[in-house]
């Protein structure tokens, strides 16, 4: 096995409130591979985005709290560094991109000196050659005409150009891990599919390591190697793409994937849509969080947490009912008839709409 | 760009017209009117009628509006009442000194405040935070002109290491040496109005920034902290700063009117009071006009000043050329 | 497909409660503005400026009753006596007028100024923010340059210049600073009446041939009343500052009424001998004004728990 390149261990995230301390994030790990993409998938509220700001250890900002945990980048555990440490690592070996492109970007500022910017303070280069490296990057994104573009401003660009700056911003100093947090939600459909496709490329370029936090099922299907599903705080499943896409077991995979649309071939039907919302923090039910919208859940649902479970080379799923699971993957008939339909496709042709 | 302060400018020669138009309304609808502005006082019914003639006053008001605002435009402000004196006579110094006064006062809120405010937007509910708060409640509820007595009675009465009142002490050079503790407590009393609106303006533009995305992002690319809040946050914070200082420029040079009494300074507000007691509308109709013009030119200063931390303006003014 | 589609459960379905099982309390009705007057009450500093708002407007109802003098009854006799001597709590002036009986007619002064001013520049303000925000075109232009004259003339200058023309009086002086000061809540009108003009439920009651009288007042002031609440309050303030200043210039109330500001510019000129005479009414204005602003920021607070206090700018107390 080889050694990840970041691996976070039982993080648990806290934000202060009236009730308390509210964990976003309950004892969450997961490992990142060199070069592989790992997506995070998940409603909002869901805990995803607090996972990757922690690893930026951009939570403080946002008031939140590590409580607990590790995050090893290197070996080194990210948690135990102080912000001016952290500073080091940020936009030069760990980068982030976000979900607005429009306002990711400061008004100010041209594009080229924002780019630019962190050249000159990671790579330690003179202002010309920062810019000449922005003006290469702002090429590489597949900007037209990037000498005249790089002394713009933010407002004079499009949304799908702006995130193609934010993209060369984070990517300029040739980043190891590139934590793209819903990178394409905020743009048209068409926009989207050439950024997925642009980081894809630049991936291979590059050799680094993506985190794609995504709500789309669809997007993770497209470029995921490893997939974690989270829920309220937690994850519920974790595996490489065939194994969580051929083989959901958690009922919310197997929710998510069946309000992709066309997932399940029958046309006039109505969308799939997971009954009822996501739970709020200050009041998770008791069991599995999940057990409330989750129609197969047993007595035993309600009562206990469910412990992770390895169903066989790295697919881990929280949730009782997987108990028998290995078996489901044998058609048992004693799984409830809802998990069964978890079998029906295969993600990826699943996405060929 | 070049359009964009274009219309600015029409703009303010338009409200500035508008309000040479209340004024002139406003002295016209008060008893004796401006025939007590220009006539030499003192005169038989049948001298003053023929000297109303002479000056156009029996015309119709349009018509004397136009021959007013022309002579405005010559520097001709008309006499005062009494005496009979050129208006710019007793104006002109007045306003140098209300200049000095203010401009000391407005310079030093202006470096307390926006660093202070900076400041505490970054380590909010401090005790630096709670203290600002605590003068910006004391600068809104308090009576600047009491502020101003006590301290009188306190630094120039009780402890006597402060003048009074006045510009200068009497009898000796009018220099900087004589002028400079005359100014301490006006200065003070002035000042700490400005810093109560300005700490607070400065933290809220702070903050409102400090929680943009793009300050995440400028995170992100690993900023330190320091120039995070400096170049990142800081410029975008200023735009709402300038249109506040812009606005608030009435207040500014109206303002010193109280603060001049109290202290018994020789400045345009005092000569106001002064003259309004006096019914001499002359004099009060030449500087409701002048702070007009200064308010109006501060406000055009702080359009550009705007434009040049605010790269969107420009296109503001594109846009405004191809509509 | 086999099986029953999760959807269609019957254990599903969107009225599943939020997770918690057993019997939840049904959530309390409560009105809108029945959770912002209990926000309100949590608020130490607000209540405080209550109860100090109530107990000056009290002191003012009653202070036929409470004080031991009449205010403008002049004594030569016992003029400028100190602190505590005897019936007169506080001391009388030059001219024996006993300070505390002054000081509590005062008050009935500068809480008439401010809330006569407050509601009447909030009615100018709202008709004309509302006329402006609903009919756009001419009437908004010739308005908006209004308010743009008002502001570029240091309020101060035009308060002073107006009473200077029309002369001293109270009615006089309430309507000129009503006058001078609706700027503020116009602006605040007109800009939730420019947004509320486009949305849905303004055209309906249009379609429906609603008047537009009506529905400016039914339907558009209702949802800008709570800003106007706030600056009102914030207005009480703005003005009792106005009067104090006005008078203390001799150009506000005059004797032999009694207000604040003219006690203090008596007290003013006689420092030297009693410097505590200009201590009482400049404290009870920073405790009024403070008690009002007090009150404007909770209830700011109460109404959009979130946004930050936005004070309208300050009139001109320097």
């Amino acid at each position: 096995m080889s050694v990840s390149l970041l691996e976070i261990k039982d993080l648990t995230v806290g934000f202060p409130a009236e009730q308390g301390i509210l964990k976003a994030v309950d004892r969450v790990s997961l490992k990142m591979e060199e070069g592989k993409t790992f997506c995070l998938v998940g409603e909002s509220g869901s805990g995803k985005s607090v996972t990757s700001l922690s690893i930026m250890r951009l939570i403080d900002y946002d008031g939140g709290d590590i409580l607990s945990g590790e995050i090893f980048f290197h070996g080194e555990d990210l948690v135990q560094k102080s912000q001016e440490e952290m500073i080091k690592l940020r936009g030069y070996k760990l980068a982030m991109i976000f979900q607005e492109p429009m306002s990711a970007l400061n008004p100010v500022f041209t594009v080229g000196d924002q780019i630019a910017e962190a050249v000159m303070l990671h790579q330690k280069k003179g202002k010309k050659e920062a810019w000449q490296d922005a003006i290469e990057m702002l090429r590489l994104v597949g900007i037209p005409a990037p000498e005249v573009r790089a002394r713009q401003y933010p407002h004079e660009l499009s949304g799908g150009m702006c995130q193609r700056v934010v993209i060369a911003m984070a990517l300029v100093c040739k980043p190891e891990v590139l934590i793209a947090d819903e990178p394409t939600t905020a743009l048209d459909v068409t926009v989207q599919a050439q950024i997925l496709d642009l980081l894809r490329q630049l991936k291979a370029e590059l050799n680094m390591a993506i985190l794609l936090i995504t709500h789309d099922m669809g997007v993770a299907a497209e470029v995921a190697d490893q997939i974690a599903v989270m829920y309220a705080g937690v994850i519920v499943e974790e595996g490489t793409v065939e194994q969580v896409f051929s083989h959901p077991c958690h009922p919310y995979t197997l929710g998510l994937l069946k309000s992709i649309p066309g997932y399940e071939s029958e046309r006039g039907k109505d969308l799939y849509a997971i009954p009822g919302n996501i739970p709020s923090l200050a009041q998770l039910p008791q069991g599995c969080r999940f057990h409330p919208r989750c129609v197969p859940a047993r007595e035993k649902c309600r009562l206990e947490e469910p412990v992770p479970h390895d169903l066989g080379s790295g697919h881990v799923v929280k949730c009782w009912l997987s108990e028998g699971a290995e078996r489901a993957e044998k058609r048992s008939p004693d799984l409830p008839a809802d998990m069964n339909q978890g079998e029906v496709n295969g993600g990826k042709e699943v996405r060929t709409l | 760009m070049r359009e964009y302060f274009l219309r600015r400018l029409l703009q303010s020669v338009l409200v500035l017209f508008l309000v040479s138009l209340v004024t002139f309304a406003l002295i016209h609808s008060a008893p004796g009117g401006p025939v007590r502005i220009y006539l030499t006082p003192g005169l038989s019914q049948e001298a003053a009628k023929v000297q109303a003639h002479n000056l156009g006053l029996d015309q119709p008001i349009p018509i004397q509006y136009v021959r007013w605002l022309g002579d405005l435009l010559q520097g001709n402000f008309g006499y005062t009442f009494k005496n009979h004196i050129p208006v710019g006579k007793i104006l002109w110094p007045t306003v140098g000194n209300t200049l000095i006064l203010m401009g000391v006062a407005w310079f030093l809120s202006l470096v307390i405040a926006i660093p202070w405010g900076i400041y505490n937007s970054t380590r909010e509910y401090g005790l630096s935070d709670q203290s600002a708060a605590v003068i910006s409640y004391l600068g809104f509820a308090m009576p600047t002109f009491w502020f101003g007595i006590l301290l009188q009675e306190l630094f120039s009465l009780k402890l006597n290491w402060l003048p009074l009142s006045d510009m200068y002490t009497m009898g000796q050079a009018r220099n900087i040496l004589n002028l400079l503790p005359h100014l301490v407590l006006p200065v003070t009393v002035l000042t700490l109005g400005f810093l109560a609106a300005y700490v607070k303006y400065s933290r809220s533009s702070m903050l409102e920034v400090l929680f943009q995305d793009y300050i995440r992002t400028a995170r992100a690319k690993g900023m330190p902290e320091r120039r995070v809040v400096f170049r990142h946050a800081l410029r975008n914070a200023l735009i709402p700063i300038i249109t506040v200082l812009g606005l608030d420029l009435p207040i500014l040079v109206g303002g010193a009117a109280l603060t001049e009494s109290v202290f018994n300074w020789p400045g345009m507000g005092r000569l106001f009071v002064e003259m309004a007691m006096a019914r001499e509308y002359s004099v009060l109709m030449a500087i409701t006009l002048l702070t007009a013009v200064i308010v109006i030119l501060g406000n055009l200063l702080a359009d550009i000043l705007y434009a040049v931390v605010d790269p969107r303006v420009q296109l503001a003014g594109r846009g405004g050329r191809a509509a | 497909m086999s099986g029953i589609p999760i959807g269609e459960s019957p254990l599903s379905g969107n009225s599943l409660p939020g997770g918690n099982p057993g019997p939840e309390p049904a959530p309390r009705v409560m009105s809108l503005g029945g959770m912002a007057w209990r926000r309100f009450l949590r608020n130490p500093f607000a209540v405080a400026g209550l109860v100090v708002l109530l107990f000056f407007v009290i002191v003012a109802l009653f202070a036929r009753f409470i004080a031991p003098f009449d205010p403008a009854r002049i004594d030569l006799l016992t003029s400028n006596l100190p602190f505590g001597s005897g019936a007169h709590i506080l001391g009388t002036d030059e001219l024996g007028r006993d300070i505390f009986s002054r000081l509590l007619y005062s008050s009935q002064v500068s809480l008439l100024v401010g809330f006569s001013v407050a509601f009447v520049s909030v009615f100018i303000g709202t008709l004309i923010g509302a006329v402006s925000g609903y009919f756009g075109g001419f009437v908004d232009t010739f308005f908006m340059r209004m308010v743009d004259v008002l502001n570029s003339v240091p309020l101060l200058f035009l308060n002073i210049l107006m009473l200077a023309i029309f002369g001293s009086s109270f009615v006089l002086l309430i309507c000129i600073l009503a006058l001078t000061s609706w700027m503020g809540v116009a602006r605040l009108v007109r800009g939730t009446f420019l947004q509320l003009r486009e949305t849905e439920y303004v055209e309906a009651a249009k379609a429906l041939g609603t008047s537009d009288w009506r529905i400016i007042t039914y339907h558009m002031i209702r949802n800008a009343t709570a800003p106007i609440i706030v600056n009102a309050t914030l207005m009480i303030g703005g003005a009792i500052l106005s009067e104090a200043a006005l008078s203390f210039l001799g150009l506000g109330i005059q004797p032999p009424q009694t207000s604040w500001g003219q006690m203090l510019s008596n007290a003013q000129a006689y420092m030297l001998t009693d410097p505590l005479q200009a201590v009482y009414p400049g404290l009870c204005i920073l405790v009024v004004v403070l008690a009002v602003n007090f009150i404007g920021d909770g209830i700011q607070s109460a109404i959009d728990p979130r946004r930050k206090v936005r004070r309208p700018r300050r009139r001109w107390g320097h």
